[in-house]
């Protein structure tokens, strides 16, 4: 009688076990949280205060991201330009081509740490990350869309409604709806995890050179591109052009001629996986990079006031290092996360 | 248990009695006068003319400017905003979250519909025409403020205040495309509007009287007062700057006061 009762409740717990294993998790387990604060990083902007971050609003996100269906013809979407193993800049492609192949002006830039951002674009255009993908999916030379049309496609697929339903409690698609939850998703990508974190953070060490191009990037390069998130998130003139009348900048949105030909500091995070580089992408290595900074300064009445007194004087010897130390900000883990991935 | 009892129903008196006393404060006199008013919804009509006539916004009609200039109507809308109403005492009601996006070439929009107003009497009304510096840094909004409305500058953030198309022999494509707005800064596109009903006075009476303020907007006025705007010098305007803020301090003062719907239900 015992033994019977015992080998029935064996039976019972093993195929409570089976049949659990069996059913896929409704949530996924969550490992690390979607959105958080890396150690010494600033102040976000904010902009999240009425969207927090959840699981389905960054699924649904992440689903809008990858979705060609934003496009006129349904074949751009915003990975198409956005590619993750580049920190979601576009790899090798100075301007990035949209419907029917049309070419754009400026170079995709890469996607992390946007929270820290208060305004979007390389003039700064968008001034809520909300708002930003209205511009490339209504621009005729990207996406070509409306976002009335889009709204329409979203509300008649079959998968939209109960995707908007499980993150925002109802299934009624709206434009807010929409940019919230790409906003979701492109907030999540945060990229912190760098051998330059892990070193600031105790847990490896920079080799000598590594080490060295670090004391030269503090020396040269710091004054803009601001520890840590790498940039200043200012707009400047790095001295690339004399005349600004293919793309006057920051001028474009502020109508202020003193900022003609100033452009917005990019980060230096996966700095060495998201090439090319500058406005228009038009230097292609971090080499050429160094170059322009050390012989190639145009000096103009905008040119930055740290760049006034004309090139940088780097030793070839200086430059490895420093390319050494800019390959210490590339951070695989954020590459390599298939929370972001499309499939 | 007879003390018992007593004090029972000295308590259930006294709680009877006290009750009783709220009584009083029912009906909160609202305004001036002896009289009470019920809230209610008041519509503010939008007419759009061209001078003396009816505007067509379909294109097929064409009308002469300050300038001289034979022009036609294509496409005529405009956001109006962060309406109050002016008491007859002069204090100010700010009906809450109120945007409107009137679209000449949309009936039903043309009705902007204030809910709530507290009943009493109104002498007049005050708006803006565009949109307030707040919305345009605070991310996507709803309703009439949705960017899916196509009042809204993806690639510098910020609404349209008011556009403006249509054709014109003038322009050398034959045609012209106002498009203004600017949130802040010294060419922003936003203007205030007054208007008063005297001698007229709005009773907002909700149930009791119906409450109609018919409102007309003369796209006339766009071309001047104070400044001539010349489609043949400029038929294009589609960011902000000294043009479009000409335009804004010209269509400042295209709204008129015409009648007062106020009959009792």
């Amino acid at each position: 009688m015992k033994v019977n009762l015992k080998y029935k409740l064996l039976l019972l717990l093993s195929m409570v076990v089976i049949v659990h294993s069996c059913v896929p998790d409704v949530d996924p387990p969550v490992t690390q949280p979607l959105f958080y604060q890396p150690e010494g990083f600033p102040a976000t902007s904010g902009q999240l205060a009425n969207n927090p971050v959840t699981y389905y609003g960054f699924s649904l996100g992440k689903k809008l991201f990858y979705d060609p269906i934003l496009s006129l013809d349904s074949t751009i979407s915003c990975g198409s330009c956005h590619q993750q193993f580049a920190a979601f800049a576009h790899l090798d492609h100075k301007l990035s081509h949209g419907i029917n192949d049309l070419e754009g002006t400026r170079n995709a830039p890469p996607l992390f740490n946007l929270a820290w951002h208060s305004n979007f674009f390389w003039d700064g255009g968008s001034n809520h990350i909300e708002m930003q993908p209205i511009a490339p999916i209504t621009n005729p030379v990207e996406m070509d869309e409306s976002v009335a049309n889009v709204i329409f496609k979203l509300k008649r697929s079959s998968y939209y409604p109960a995707m908007f339903e499980k993150a925002f409690g109802s299934d009624s698609i709206t434009t807010q709806a929409m940019t919230r939850a790409l906003a979701q998703f492109m907030s999540s990508l945060i990229s912190a995890n760098s051998k330059y974190d892990k070193v600031k953070a105790g847990t490896a060490t920079f080799t000598a050179d590594e080490q060295s191009g670090y004391m030269l990037f503090k020396a040269k390069c710091e004054s803009c591109h601001k520890e840590p998130l790498m940039t200043d998130l200012s707009y400047r003139n790095n001295g690339l052009d004399l005349h600004f009348a293919a793309d006057p900048g920051r001028a474009r949105i502020t109508l202020q001629p003193s900022d003609s030909g100033k452009f917005k500091v990019p980060s230096l995070r996966n700095i060495a996986v998201s090439y090319p580089y500058m406005h228009d992408g038009r230097l292609n290595s971090l080499s050429k990079v160094i170059d322009h900074y050390r012989s190639g300064v145009i000096q103009s009445s905008t040119i930055d006031p740290l760049l006034s007194s004309g090139n940088m004087s780097i030793t070839d010897a200086e430059k490895q290092q420093l390319i050494l130390f800019l390959n210490t900000l590339t951070d695989p883990t954020f590459l390599n996360d298939k929370r972001f991935s499309e499939k | 248990m007879k003390n018992k009892l007593y004090s029972l129903f000295m308590i259930a008196f006294v709680a009877i009695a006290v009750s009783s006393c709220n009584d009083d404060e029912t009906t909160p006199s609202t305004n001036s006068g002896p009289a009470t008013y019920n809230s209610g919804d008041v519509g503010l009509n939008f007419e759009n003319i061209a001078g003396s006539v009816f505007l067509d916004p379909t294109g097929a009609t064409n009308y002469v400017n300050a300038s001289g200039e034979t022009f036609s109507v294509t496409n005529f809308r405009y956001y109006i905003s962060n309406v109050k109403l002016i008491k007859e005492d002069g204090s100010k009601y700010e009906v809450p979250n109120s945007y409107f996006l009137i679209n000449a070439n949309d009936t039903n929009s043309l009705l902007a519909e204030l809910t709530d107003i507290p009943g009493g009497k109104y002498t007049g009304v005050e708006y803006m025409i565009g949109v307030d510096s707040a919305r345009n840094v605070s991310g996507a909004q709803t309703g009439a403020l949705d960017p899916a409305n196509g009042m809204f500058w993806s690639w510098s953030t910020g609404y349209i205040f008011m556009k403006l198309e249509g054709q014109s022999s003038a322009s050398s494509n034959n045609s012209f495309v106002y498009h203004i707005g600017g949130y802040s800064g010294v060419n922003r596109g936003q203007r205030t509007v007054s208007l008063d009903f005297t001698p007229s006075v709005l009773i907002v009476d909700g149930g009791k009287r119906e409450a109609e303020i018919h409102i007309t907007t003369d796209v006339l006025e766009i071309f001047k007062n104070p400044s001539n705007i010349s489609i043949a010098t400029q038929s294009t305007i589609m960011s902000v700057g000294a043009a479009s803020s000409n335009i804004a301090t010209n269509y400042a003062d295209m709204f008129s006061f015409d009648h007062i719907h106020n009959d009792p239900l």
